[in-house]
């Protein structure tokens, strides 16, 4: 997928602000997003995402800007007219009802009959992999990955046009939210609907998206499909949201502690863990430099280990093998290039 | 050793509640067997008392008393619901302010309260009538001493106790569900059928079965602002027990109000988890 400039402008938000007592949680938010696109919001707590969300689902009151889907004003369309279908952080299941009522409430608001509704609870608990003798279990008892499905499967029984996510995984067990995130995204490509997904998590929004928007303070700092959010990140701040990144200020033109030109006045040099390497007596590289390891992680596949050179700490990673023989203890010559760094203005 | 332990921290309870409760409840159901007129509690047991009840009118009071009491409850849980789901999403100052000023009038005799309201209501120079001729010359006659003025009365009085306990009961209702159900597509009605009347319901059901205990009971309402319009059941008891001295009769007709409070109340309690509505 790409961006939403092409013309089929599915979803689009233009200048949405809303303030709590004078403080702008979103600011000025403006963005198009395609049909069938998996779109995620990354950003941390605080920074409006959750309230953005809720201003698309009609649940809060924008103080200025616009929503508009396939090109109708939906901005002032209240929550139970829009056809749009949130699943919600806690997942919000009606506790005093079962499985499959959770699952056709909405069909049930619309006057569909009890016999096709129950049909159409069993066919979305299909898709949603729930077993079919579920269908009148109270929703109290099925487990945290099941209340997810059932929640999944509510949003999709109103048949809407955009599904919004509000941070349903994080709350789940690392490995349940892998399995989850795999399932959410073969569930996009399966009903081919537009989701539009919120997360703390830039890992989690990597696995799944088509693109992501990364958000802080009320604002989107940086859009872009994952491969580009991760090695074009156009900010300190975005480089960090990843994970553990090396940064070097840029002052003057040069990159400080390292005594070279850069490709900017001012700003950060950013270095992903992963373009440090260990130089042997014959390699060559842009920047290279002693360095003594102090400690080593070990990462499944990976090693993480952290150095001590040009009079400070550097984070890098290595593939399992190659970092086999390395011992917190050894000093050697490391190094990396100057391509595999980005240069960003803040 | 703890079940001993929690009879004896119970002891006092169960003393209070036996000689307070049950004892005065037994004295009243055997009196209500004896023969009519007698003051003896060692009389040949008998069922003419409860046969007089039905046969010699005094359904009636008990009837008023019983329209009256659902009448009551119901028209409070009207002006209750919306008054409390406003007072809720109010929050804050304001709206402790206004509970404040609901429960406020609880502190005064409800006597006075009640010739106050039938000042207000009094023909000619009555606060209400009074006041509509003097600014805008309208005469108006008055409701004093009807079945009306009676229920009006009822419904002041016992609003309160339906209010608190339905905002307790909507106090419950999970914010997030409500809007989960909005988004998918619940109007105003549906969201009121479909989840908060189930999930306020132990609240309801309290307020309700307070608000109908009490006005079951209540006889203030139909002498000050009903008049001789209509008799309730607690004026007809005692009259029976103190005019008319046949204290079986009055027994019996005690014992039938009994009956009809717990077939109110055992049936809404046994449904109500009044555990939820304390939080634990």
């Amino acid at each position: 997928m790409t961006a939403g400039q092409d013309g089929r402008a599915f979803l689009v938000l233009d200048g949405l602000t809303r303030r709590f007592s004078g403080r702008p949680a979103v600011d000025g938010v403006s963005l198009s997003i395609p049909e069938g696109e998996f779109f995620t919001i990354v950003g941390p707590s605080g920074s409006g995402k959750s309230t953005l969300i809720r201003m698309l689902a009609g649940l809060e009151r924008p103080d200025a800007g616009r929503i508009l889907l396939r090109g109708a004003d939906i901005t002032a369309m209240p929550a139970n007219r829009r056809p749009t279908c949130m699943v919600f952080q806690s997942l919000a299941l009606f506790s005093h009802r079962s499985v499959g009522e959770n699952i056709a409430f909405a069909l049930k608001m619309r006057g569909v009959d009890a016999a096709t509704r129950r049909a159409r609870a069993l066919e979305l608990m299909e898709l949603v992999r729930l077993p079919a003798d579920y269908l009148d279990r109270p929703v109290t008892q099925c487990s945290g990955g099941e209340r997810q499905r059932v929640a999944l499967a509510r949003a999709l029984a109103s048949d809407p046009e955009i599904l919004f996510f509000d941070e349903p995984l994080s709350a789940i067990d690392y490995r349940l939210r892998k399995i989850l995130e795999m399932e959410m995204k073969d569930l996009h490509a399966r009903t081919g609907k537009t989701f539009l997904y919120i997360t703390h998590s830039l890992e989690e929004a990597m696995v799944m998206s088509d693109r992501i928007a990364i958000m802080r303070a009320g604002r989107i700092v940086q859009i872009g499909p994952p491969r580009e959010i991760y090695a074009r990140p156009n900010s300190r701040f975005v480089a960090e949201f990843m994970g553990e990144v090396n940064v070097f200020a840029v002052r003057g033109g040069r990159i400080e502690g390292l005594d070279r030109p850069a490709a900017a006045q001012s700003g950060f040099l950013i270095l992903r863990p992963e373009a440090l390497r260990p130089l042997g007596p014959a390699d060559h590289a842009d920047v290279s430099f002693p360095a003594r390891i102090e400690t080593g992680y070990l990462l499944g596949s990976r090693s993480q280990l952290h150095l001590s050179a040009l009079g400070r700490r550097l984070v890098a990673e290595l593939p399992g093998a190659a970092a086999a023989e390395l011992r917190p203890g050894q000093e050697g010559r490391w190094g990396f290039d100057l391509a595999d760094a980005v240069v960003t203005p803040e | 050793m703890m079940r001993a332990r929690g009879w004896l921290a119970a002891l006092p309870m169960l003393t209070l509640l036996a000689a307070g409760f049950a004892a005065p409840i037994a004295i009243v159901a055997v009196t209500s067997l004896m023969p009519p007129r007698t003051f003896s509690l060692t009389g040949a047991l008998a069922l003419s008392n409860y046969l007089a009840a039905f046969t010699e009118g005094y359904w009636r009071p008990l009837m008023w008393s019983a329209l009256g009491a659902l009448a009551t409850t119901a028209i409070c849980l009207v002006l209750a619901w919306p008054t409390a789901n406003a007072l809720m999403r109010l929050g804050g100052r304001v709206a402790t302010l206004v509970a404040i000023l609901i429960a406020l009038p609880i502190f005064i005799s409800e006597s006075v309260r009640l010739f106050g309201l039938s000042l207000f209501l009094m023909p000619g120079g009555g606060i209400l009538a009074g006041t509509l001729n003097e600014l805008f010359g309208i005469r108006i006659g008055s409701i004093l001493n009807t079945r009306l003025a009676a229920l009006i009365g009822l419904v002041y009085i016992h609003f309160p106790f339906v209010l608190f306990p339905l905002m307790l009961g909507l106090g419950l209702v999970p914010r997030d569900q409500v809007e989960a159900a909005r988004d998918l597509g619940a109007s105003g009605w549906q969201l009121f059928r479909e989840i908060e009347a189930p999930l306020a319901a132990p609240g309801a059901a309290i307020g309700a079965m307070l608000c109908f205990v009490l006005a079951l009971g209540a006889n203030a309402e139909a002498a000050i602002l009903g008049g001789r319009a209509v008799t309730v059941a607690t004026q007809a008891i005692e009259q029976r027990f103190s005019y008319a001295q046949d204290w079986p009769q009055g027994a019996a007709l005690t014992m039938l109000l009994v009956l009809i409070t717990a077939l109110v109340v055992i049936p809404l309690l046994r449904r109500v988890d009044l555990d939820r509505l304390i939080g634990r």
